[in-house]
């Protein structure tokens, strides 16, 4: 996948050469770290084999609530800190949804997608979010090396969650769970709990999203983030994150986000009207997950030769 | 050996009065059951006794619906797996639990405390004692079933638990590997550790357990110590009708100057090579082999499931073009696939459903009749035998051997000229095999050639006019007539020639 | 039959007599049985997107594309309208495109093991864009000379101006019911004869309950999935179409926020999402009785806003229930047949 992001680069470079500057490139790595944070988030939740199309959702709530409390004359610190909270609170309904009413995951996520939205709607009362004090946009102007502090921020977050998934034993229960739940559960492994932790996390990390956006983009609409789940979900599986669960890993879900982001760039570089990124967006997953699909079977299909043409068949005692 | 046994101690563990209901059904019916430190203590039974549900309910899988339990002495509730874990109660289940996408090492220690040097130093001399070869870091997808069997003991061998309790274990093993278990064991049981051992092979049973508990029907209908029973009593505990059926002589027939109804020349795919035999009307015609010979791989190929098979099948002289299922049914071959519930039969609807899934189109031109439908239904109740109390009850809540009766009339119903059966009495009931037994005879007499793929050897044996080996891919050859005995059919399962072909 | 007063069915349709009960209370209008049927136009959409969806759903996949295709039909009526073509003929373009649209999402879960989820949000994507940019790219295609300043004009507007005899479809009634109602009516007894009489809906079942079991038994598996998904795309298209009479305009963003809404109402109406099991009768009821909940509160001066919340909440609530009073009823049943045994 990291091939293929690196190919469209190159590719439109020759098109437009502005774009292998080192500036727009930073530009595109901008761009993106709201749905590289969305999707890492969404990544604990795929690989325990669930689903949450909420968390675009908890995104725009996590910033109405920065918002408004901001404009409430809230100290930056204790706003940022209420965004998280809503973010951390709306995983943990997703979660208790699931784990404890045993409601299945598109359903309970479906549903506190509407209820979210709906409550981000009744608390802007329809109207926009703006004149945010200077606290709030100005991490947005730091930087360092000419590269902003929040593309900094954010690499560190994805790199301490790769750490983690890699090495950090207990992480790697959100794999097992969603590879076999029933094998965790005979195995003694916390499986409530370890789904429960999925959806929150993916909370949280909406709500991390949030921070950056508001910031970035210096206002909140009611309709912050809208359809971000969604692209959330295409980033993991662009980036070899599996549906059925217990396989991906966070870089993979990360520069699925980029390739997503990058797309939009490539598109505006190349001149094509911003109409028609939905559209390549859509084919672009189409067709990753068709050549995934294809490759896959060439494997199989390989071994099998390989098994034929070996020994006499007949493979086991 | 029998001797070290810990006497005047309390036992480890104690279980009275379990009761166990599964959707209005009592599975479990007032069961006693105890074990002491440093026994090997084996449960049997057959086929839904409930053996599996009580030692699940022991490690805390399921939870006993009426009864206590008692280990070490105190009385506890094991609710859940981890709750087991935590007093020393494990258990190495019957069907693995795989986590494909993780490695071999990882599977192994989830859910131990160990880091991964650690772990892989405890593990390597486990798997060597077992003679257990594979690679720790592939992925466990790629494992055999042999091996992922393999898998789950090595995980109950590292766990520190003070009662281990084995499903089932050697169902996948060679011999060879099923003594290195054994071995364990009664290292296991010197050291204190009480083992409980389910198994179906007698032969296993009275070799390496101290005592022995039979279950039947949901009830403990005998205990005792190994030395003061014989195989006999065991066999009439557990089936007490079945070893008095007379079973009518098959006379042997030869193949008649009919032509064949199934031709299969020089057949190939991925596990098995050169497959060549040819199937006349009116013959049974067994499969023998050991697990993993590719039996089921052949009768997959042939029915047309397997897309990447080379070679000809010819059904009443037609060669199949091999598309699938639906095709070979047209040219009148059906095959009974051995995994009835993932392959056969749809068990959250209702039983009728399953039995006409392959015949639909004759059911109506554009709308389905319902009376015909319930007649199909009501003549293979008849045929088969199989009790229920409404077409429409949902095949999960049939037992075993109904279920299965409700696949094969599925298979029934497309009239089919051969018949391919695989493992047909697996995990059913005694009264339910012998009907399976009668409807094979009937259909040979009705003109269909039956292949009929068994693990059984003795219902291969008795039932066929003639036999095919397989071992390791291979068609060792052909047995006929006087020469299918249970010993020549058993020697060439396990590769040895001098089987004429 | 006896089973049907026990069923979800029946539930569904007690709640909807009580629902309209209640709301007539409130607002006496909804007595009125021409208001009540009138209402329904507000909502017909959903029942003609989620009725077909029902039979994807039952084979355990899901389609969450329907909301673009909306769209998709909308502009394509509008655009070949646009360059003078009928626009009865131009409303066949658009079911035509519904249909297309369908087919390659069946064709996809049917050919290859992606996850029906990750196809059809692959074409939600494309569809929506390609609805959004069809009037451009129509304009770079030559076509331009159609439009008055080309067609791109009406990528942000839409095209308005719709004859008088497509706009009657959705303002005629037949007595007191109203055109679309009627229509919906129809598809849903269609679709229902469709999956409760013919082999096709019994394959559905079949295909969702254990699809291995499903190919071992010979049952033809892709040409099932790919009319299942062809049907929920032509419902789509044509809930679009209405819309676009009933609202007057054509436009490529018509389907809005409907996916909440539609599949609420197919979970609500009996069918287990991850397959097996469903009816239309049940979609259809869950439908209404969304739909006037829907009409009820607005009547009531609450805002969309808020009844998103509340439709959002019925749907977890809805399957809470389900799954509490499932795990009940086995329980009692277990505790019941213990006793007799222990008993007997």
């Amino acid at each position: 996948m990291a091939l293929l992001l690196i190919l469209l680069v190159v590719a439109t470079g020759f098109v437009n050469p502005n774009i292998l500057r080192f500036k727009s490139l930073v530009e595109i790595l901008n761009a993106s770290l709201t749905l590289v944070l969305i999707a890492l988030g969404e990544m604990f939740v795929i690989f325990t084999r669930g689903i949450d199309v909420s968390v675009g959702a908890a995104t725009g709530l996590a910033a109405v609530i920065l918002g408004t409390t901001l404009n409430l004359g809230w100290p930056v610190g204790l706003a940022i800190l209420a965004a998280l909270s809503t973010g951390v609170l709306a995983g943990a309904v997703n979660a208790f949804g699931v784990t404890f009413l045993r409601v299945p995951p598109i359903i309970m996520t479906l549903g506190t997608l509407g209820i979210y939205r709906g409550l981000m709607r009744i608390i802007t009362g329809g109207s926009w979010i703006e004149n945010l004090p200077q606290s709030i946009k100005d991490p947005n102007l730091w930087g360092f090396l000419g590269v902003p502090f929040f593309v900094w921020a954010t690499f560190l977050v994805l790199a301490v969650t790769a750490w983690t998934t890699l090495r950090f034993r207990p992480a790697r229960f959100f794999y097992a769970v969603g590879d076999n739940e029933q094998g965790a559960y005979v195995l003694g492994l916390p499986v409530r709990a370890t789904q429960f932790v999925a959806y929150t996390l993916a909370g949280l990390f909406a709500a991390l999203a949030a921070v950056v956006y508001t910031s970035q983009i210096g206002f909140v609409s009611m309709n912050a983030a809208d359809g971000y789940e969604l692209k959330a979900i295409a980033a993991n599986v662009l980036g070899g994150v599996s549906l059925t669960g217990g396989a991906g890993t966070p870089l993979g879900a990360a520069v699925g986000a980029l390739f997503m982001t990058a797309v939009h760039s490539m598109l505006i570089f190349l001149g094509v009207p911003g109409i028609w990124d939905n559209a390549f967006a859509g084919l672009i997953l189409l067709l990753v997950v068709y050549a995934d699909y294809r490759l896959r079977r060439a494997l199989e299909l390989q071994r099998r030769q390989a098994r034929i043409l070996g020994e006499g068949g007949g493979s086991g005692g | 050996m029998r001797e070290g046994r810990w006497a005047s101690v309390t036992p480890l563990l104690e279980l009275e009065g379990v009761w166990k209901v599964f959707s209005g059904v009592p599975v479990l019916k007032g069961v006693r059951f105890s074990l002491e430190p440093g026994e090997i203590h084996a449960l049997l039974g057959g086929n839904g006794s409930g053996k599996s549900t009580l030692m699940k309910i022991i490690a805390g899988v399921y939870a006993m619906d009426a009864g206590t339990m008692r280990f070490k002495g105190a009385s506890v509730r094991v609710d859940s797996p981890s709750a087991a874990h935590a007093l020393g109660i494990y258990m190495v289940p019957q069907e693995p639990h795989i986590f494909p996408h993780l490695s071999l090492l990882e599977n192994l220690g989830m859910g131990l405390p160990y880091g991964a040097k650690e772990l892989s130093d405890r593990v390597r001399p486990v798997m060597e004692a077992l003679e257990f070869h594979a690679d720790l870091f592939e992925p466990a997808a790629f494992l055999s079933i042999a091996q992922q069997q393999l898998l789950e003991i090595v995980r109950g061998l590292l766990r520190e638990a003070s009662v281990l309790i084995f499903d089932e274990p050697t169902s996948a093993l060679t011999f060879r590997e099923a003594e290195h278990l054994f071995e364990r064991m009664r290292r296991l049981a010197r050291e204190g550790i009480g083992i409980v051992f389910i198994s179906h092979r007698l032969g296993e049973v009275m070799e390496v357990a101290d005592r022995v508990s039979v279950l039947r029907d949901g009830v403990m209908v005998l205990e005792g110590p190994t030395e003061a029973l014989t195989p006999h009593d065991l066999v009439r505990a557990m089936l007490p009708e079945a070893t008095d059926v007379p079973v009518e002589p098959t006379e042997r027939r030869g193949t008649t100057g009919s032509d064949p109804v199934l031709e299969v020349r020089g057949l190939s795919s991925e596990a098995f090579r050169d497959a060549n035999f040819r199937l006349y009307p009116g013959e049974v015609l067994g499969v023998a082999g050991l697990v993993g010979s590719g039996r089921t791989e052949l009768a997959e190929a042939i029915a047309g499931l397997d897309p990447h098979a080379r070679g000809e099948v010819r059904v009443g002289g037609v060669p199949l073009r091999r598309l699938g299922p639906a095709e070979s049914q047209r040219r009148g071959l059906v095959y009974v696939p051995e995994d009835r519930h993932a392959h056969g039969i749809f068990l959250e609807l209702a039983s009728l459903y399953t039995m006409t899934a392959s015949i639909l189109p004759e059911l109506g031109r554009v709308f389905l009749s319902t009376a015909k439908e319930a007649a199909v239904g009501r003549r293979f109740v008849d045929s088969l035998n199989i009790k229920l109390h409404s077409l429409w009850q949902p095949a999960g809540t049939l037992s075993g051997g109904n279920q299965q009766k409700v696949v094969l009339a599925k298979a029934l119903a497309t009239r089919p000229r051969v018949i391919i059966l695989d493992e047909p009495t697996r995990g059913i009931d005694a009264s339910a095999r012998r009907d399976v037994y009668r409807l094979i005879r009937a259909l040979a007499e009705q003109g269909v050639g039956v292949l009929l793929i068994s693990s059984e050897l003795e219902e291969v044996v008795e039932l066929s006019d003639r036999v095919l080996v397989m071992h390791k891919g291979r068609i060792l050859g052909m047995l006929e007539g006087e020469a299918i005995t249970l010993e020549r059919v058993t020697e060439a399962s396990f590769g040895n020639r001098g089987v004429s072909a | 039959m006896a089973r049907f007063w026990k069923s979800w069915e029946f539930a569904l349709l007690g709640l909807l007599v009580l629902e309209i009960l209640v709301l007539g209370a409130v607002n006496s209008t909804f007595y009125d049985p021409e208001n009540l049927f009138y209402s329904t136009l507000d909502f017909m959409h959903i029942l003609f997107a989620a009725l077909p969806l029902t039979l994807v759903i039952i084979t355990a996949g899901i389609d969450i594309s329907g909301v673009s295709v909306m769209g998709l039909a909308s502009i394509t009526l509008g655009l070949v309208w646009v360059a003078g073509v009928n626009v009865f003929v131009a409303a066949g373009a658009a079911l035509l495109v519904g249909v297309l649209a369908g087919l390659l999402n069946g064709v996809f879960v049917a050919k290859t093991d992606v996850n029906p989820l990750v196809v059809t949000l692959g074409t939600l994507f494309m569809y929506a864009g390609l609805a959004q940019g069809l009037p451009s790219l129509l304009d770079l295609l030559g076509f331009k000379a159609y439009g008055s300043e080309g067609l791109a004009a009406y990528q942000y507007e839409g095209i308005t101006g719709l004859p008088d005899s497509f706009i009657a479809l959705t303002e005629g009634t037949v007595g007191i019911v109203p055109y679309p109602l009627i229509l919906v009516l129809f598809f849903a007894l269609a679709l229902g004869l469709l999956l409760h009489r013919t082999r096709f809906g019994r394959y559905l079942y079949l295909i969702g309950v254990n699809p291995e079991a499903a190919r071992y038994s010979g049952i033809p598996i892709v040409r099932t999935l790919v009319i299942a998904y062809v049907l929920s795309g032509f419902g789509a298209a044509l809930a679009g179409v209405m819309l676009t009479s009933y609202m007057t305009s054509a436009r490529a963003d018509l389907g809005g926020d409907a996916l909440l809404p539609i599949i609420t109402a197919v979970v609500l109406g009996g069918a287990d999402i991850l397959g097996g099991s469903g009816t239309i009768l049940g979609t259809l009821l869950a439908g209404l009785l969304l739909g006037f909940l829907r009409q009820g509160l607005l009547a009531l001066g609450v805002t969309n806003d808020l009844i998103q919340v509340v439709i959002g909440g019925l749907l977890i609530a809805a399957m809470a229930a389900k799954q509490l009073l499932s795990r009940w009823g086995e329980r009692r049943l277990n505790r019941r047949a213990l006793s007799a045994s222990q008993r007997g």
